[in-house]
């Protein structure tokens, strides 16, 4: 996979690795503290990958609640990368199981945003989104272990660190309006998240705002053919 | 490494796995309808949405509660990238501003 996709998905990741390290750092210095050894850690990030799902495990953890509950709470967590796995498959025709499994295995809510943020550049280019995704996870694992060694000398609330991933979602979030009606789409899902998490515990509301706006984009091309 | 904690990771690895994997593994051997692609495509944004604005407007302990330090570095953040379409630029103005905030709030 050393071509010209890999380097340019690689390069691509570079603001996912900034919002990441502060985080991933965070991430070790919880673990250690929450009695998880360094390697523990290292391979909660190798094999689990999934930041909120790893904090909250982490929170269980240290409240002494046993692997089964954990498990199920992450389960939930992350059914929302569903719909992100299923939005990419029309990018993916004509791949390999194996390819896809590697590509589905690293898939993120911050890799997905910006493997959108450009969509002719990840069609049927896998190595590109390898790039991209293997760069974000080096810099999660990387970030985990080295807060759980060295965690404690950094305050992690401090030089704008909690606000690294929400600039961003935000900006991804803007580079995806290119229309007037996209600007509908995210007030009426803006709006009704709020609503759904308002509503339900746990973070549903992510899955359900995708939900909702897949069905409004289905009924809007039906009753756009019906007019043809 | 206690046989707990490896359960534990494993468990939790496979549940992630699974919704990442099966639609990306076999929707792609499927001719997916035009409505399907098209109600697809709003995905990113609804889904964006959905991570962006409950951050502005409900607290750590999840109670409503409109947020200024986030809200208030947001806006700038939004008026940048609207302008000037740089991913990492956006994050740093980001970090700087809630930095820079947080002396003033």
């Amino acid at each position: 996979m050393r071509d010209a996709g890999f380097k340019d998905g690689a390069r691509a990741a570079l603001p996912i690795v900034l919002g990441y390290i502060p985080v991933a750092v965070a991430f070790g210095v919880l673990a250690r503290k929450a009695g998880l050894t360094t390697f523990e850690t290292g391979l909660m990030s190798l094999l689990v990958y999934a930041g909120a799902s790893q904090f909250i495990a982490i929170e269980m953890i240290s409240k002494g609640i046993s692997w089964f509950p954990i498990v199920i709470a992450t389960f939930f967590i992350n059914l929302r990368h569903l719909l992100m796995s299923s939005t990419l498959s029309l990018y993916f025709k004509k791949n390999r199981f194996r390819t896809l499994s590697l590509l589905s295995a690293q898939l993120t809510d911050e890799s997905f945003a910006v493997a959108m943020s450009n969509t002719s550049k990840i069609s049927n280019r896998p190595s590109y989104l390898f790039g991209l995704q293997m760069t974000s996870q080096l810099a999660w694992i990387g970030g985990s272990i080295g807060g759980a060694l060295f965690g404690r000398l950094i305050d992690h609330k401090d030089y704008g660190i909690p606000f690294a991933l929400s600039s961003l979602f935000i900006c991804l979030l803007v580079i995806q309006i290119k229309k007037v009606r996209h600007l509908w789409v995210m007030v009426i899902a803006g709006i009704s998240s709020i609503l759904f998490k308002w509503a339900f515990p746990g973070n549903w509301y992510i899955l359900l705002t995708g939900l909702l706006a897949l069905g409004i984009g289905m009924a809007i091309e039906t009753a756009r053919r019906d007019k043809r | 490494m206690r046989i707990s904690i490896l359960i534990l990771i494993l468990g939790m690895g496979i549940v992630t796995f699974l919704p990442r994997f099966f639609p990306m593994a076999f929707l792609t051997r499927w001719v997916i309808p035009e409505r399907v692609r098209v109600g697809l495509g709003y995905i990113p944004i609804a889904i964006l949405s959905a991570i962006v604005f409950p951050i502005l407007f409900f607290n750590e302990g999840g109670k409503v509660e409109i947020q200024p330090h986030y809200l208030l570095s947001a806006i700038p953040v939004f008026i940048f990238t609207w302008k000037v379409k740089s991913l990492w630029a956006s994050v740093i103005l980001g970090m700087l501003v809630y930095w820079g905030l947080g002396f003033v709030l």
